[in-house]
């Protein structure tokens, strides 16, 4: 009897992470209440505040993309913003120009940001390390004078105007709230394609070749397919969140995109956590509120605060802050158990 | 399966050539031992075997011409290598690594997924478990478990008995020769431990700086005085 327990228990001292079922059943539980808690809060907020959960929103979509090349792919990128733009004009333009639809914006601006992620990640998955940081970061240098030189579509320095889309009268939303549900449904439905797309094979190959190139690709794993395919996809949930950007914020300008945009992308992802779902959340809700709370700290270098506060984070949670709720999570529930 | 024919192999790194001239011949489901110092380039052949590192002169599998192919291209072929270092991927489940060795195929994989838990029971328990977790052994275990995934013509196996404890080196012998007399998998076995290689193997070779310098029969080789002296620590 009691080996029986003595073997059991070195099983589960084995075991890094905990069976399955049971941290499965944990995460959709916290799923369901996050996301009972994100439908509940925009009848509770000022529209300000409501405004502001929209930005996050929109952040961890981008971030969403982001952790697919960088933290599912191991590659980096310092021109996610570029993507970013890239949507918010496709549909600023198509809103602008032929007065589409907004739906329709949508899939048009991800079609667009994947298919010019695909032609730019063919040449820079050849590259490595420094060299694809360089490389994505001349993207995102590129934009801004480009963005600038077509001025005749994209209204040059002056940017376009448009109107957001209107609350339907059968809603019942006021317009801060309306814009904040359209970003959560496309948030919740981009974290799961995210995540199945993650679950299936190509996820496995994905993770095969971050893990070890070598060895996946004596499997039949081709690297610079997946490679390719992650920065496209990436790029694909840049644009969404930047289309969604458009339709909250009503209006684009080159000076919206500048290279800090890809800058802040990055750092937000790795302090919230590469490689988890959760991870892009937390980053996203660094993006959006750690810039003004440095203001607040210090009007005249917010940058320096900014900076301080990355390494603060990255100090304390090596992993980034998912890593440090899950440790949280974990030592929480082991409480639980003993009491 | 298959009959693996390889004639004047030249394979290196950048300028630097690490194989001048080998060839070998190992028959349908036959293991072959491959002996020889550190550095005489034996991780080498097998990656250009898996087409991992690029090479001149001829290798065929059934009298298919091999070389030229990127690995992928290979691993569609059926060459199976398992690495020096096993190659695992740690932060991936146990269940994934496996579920990776049929990258290359789509139907059949959950009856082979039970078919490996019958070489690797120890395996079973752990499916959920990241497989950087496992230990040395069990990795190996693994490694050559999602090998058998892609259900190989040809197997490579470099190195598998390295850091291993000598009781889990037979295990895995063991289970290799399993495999090759269930599955009739032609096996190319790189190894230090020569008694273990020996005894498993039908013929060896014995690579020196990039040549052979010696083949035969297990038997024969096993009975040569400067490998009994090199390599099985003791004289005939
Ligand atoms: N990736 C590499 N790049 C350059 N040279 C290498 C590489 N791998 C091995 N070599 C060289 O090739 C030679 C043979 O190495 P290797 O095939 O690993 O030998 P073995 O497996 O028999 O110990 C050695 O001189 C080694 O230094
Ligand atoms: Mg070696």
């Amino acid at each position: 009897m009691s080996e029986s327990t003595q073997v059991s228990d070195r099983t589960t001292a084995r075991e890094q992470a905990p069976a399955r079922p049971a941290a499965t059943r944990w995460r959709w539980a916290a799923a369901a209440a996050l996301l009972a808690a994100a439908v509940y809060a925009p009848f509770q907020l000022v529209p300000f505040h409501v405004f502001q959960l929209t930005m996050v929103l929109i952040y961890a979509v981008a971030l969403l993309g982001l952790n697919l090349l960088v933290g599912h792919a191991g590659q980096i990128s310092l021109g996610h913003g570029a993507f970013f733009a890239v949507g918010a004009y496709t549909a600023a333009i198509l809103l602008d120009r032929w007065d589409a639809p907004y739906p329709l914006t949508l899939p048009a601006a991800a079609l667009v940001a994947f298919v010019l992620g695909l032609a730019f990640g063919v040449p820079a998955m050849r590259l490595r390390g420094l060299y694809l940081a360089l490389v994505t970061l001349a993207i995102a240098i590129f934009l801004v004078p480009l963005l600038k030189r077509f001025e005749e579509v994209t209204g040059g320095s002056m940017g376009l105007s448009l109107a957001k889309p209107a609350p339907p009268a059968w809603s019942g939303l006021a317009e801060d709230q309306w814009l904040y549900f359209l970003a959560l449904a496309v948030t919740v439905a981009a974290f799961l394609l995210a995540a199945s797309l993650l679950r299936s094979r190509v996820g496995r190959a994905l993770h095969a070749v971050r893990d070890d190139e070598a060895a996946a690709e004596v499997m039949g794993v081709r690297p610079a397919y997946y490679k390719t395919l992650a920065f496209a996809w990436s790029a694909m949930f840049a644009g969404i969140a930047g289309c969604l950007y458009t339709w909250v914020i009503g209006f684009v300008s080159p000076d919206s995109f500048v290279v800090n945009l890809s800058i802040t992308l990055l750092a937000g992802l790795v302090v919230g956590g590469l490689g988890s779902l959760s991870g892009p959340v937390l980053g996203a809700l660094f993006v959006m509120f750690v810039p003004s709370i440095s203001q607040d700290i210090n009007e005249a270098a917010p940058g320096v605060i900014f900076g301080l506060l990355i390494i603060a984070v990255m100090y304390v949670a090596p992993t980034g802050l998912a890593g440090l709720a899950g440790r949280a999570a974990n030592s929480i529930k082991k409480t639980l158990r003993k009491g | 399966m298959s009959e693996l024919t390889v004639h004047d192999l030249h394979a290196g790194y950048g300028g630097a050539q690490v194989l001048h001239g080998v060839s070998l011949t190992v028959g349908e489901g036959e293991i072959c031992a491959i002996l020889g110092p550190n550095g005489a380039g034996k991780t080498t052949l097998l990656r250009a075997l898996s087409g991992m590192v690029k090479g001149r002169g001829s290798v065929r599998l059934d009298g298919a011409e091999l070389l030229g192919r990127p690995p992928d291209a290979l691993a569609r072929l059926g060459v199976a290598h398992v690495p020096e270092g096993r190659g695992t991927f740690t932060q991936l489940t146990v269940e994934e690594n496996l579920r990776l060795g049929a990258y290359v195929r789509r139907s059949g994989v959950e009856d082979d997924l039970e078919r490996i838990y019958t070489y690797f029971p120890a395996l079973k328990p752990r499916l959920r478990q990241a497989a950087g977790s496992l230990s040395g052994g069990e990795q190996q275990m693994l490694a050559l478990g999602r090998a058998l995934m892609l259900r190989p013509r040809l197997l490579l196996l470099d190195e598998p008995s390295l850091g291993l404890a000598p009781l889990v080196t037979r295990e895995l012998f063991h289970i290799v020769r399993a495999v090759n007399e269930q599955e009739r998998t032609t096996v190319v076995v790189v190894e230090q431990n020569a008694h273990l290689a020996l005894g498993v193997a039908q013929q060896a070779h014995v690579l020196e700086t990039g040549r052979i310098v010696l083949s035969g029969t297990a038997a024969d080789i096993r009975a040569d005085e400067q490998v009994a002296q090199s390599y099985l620590g003791y004289r005939v």
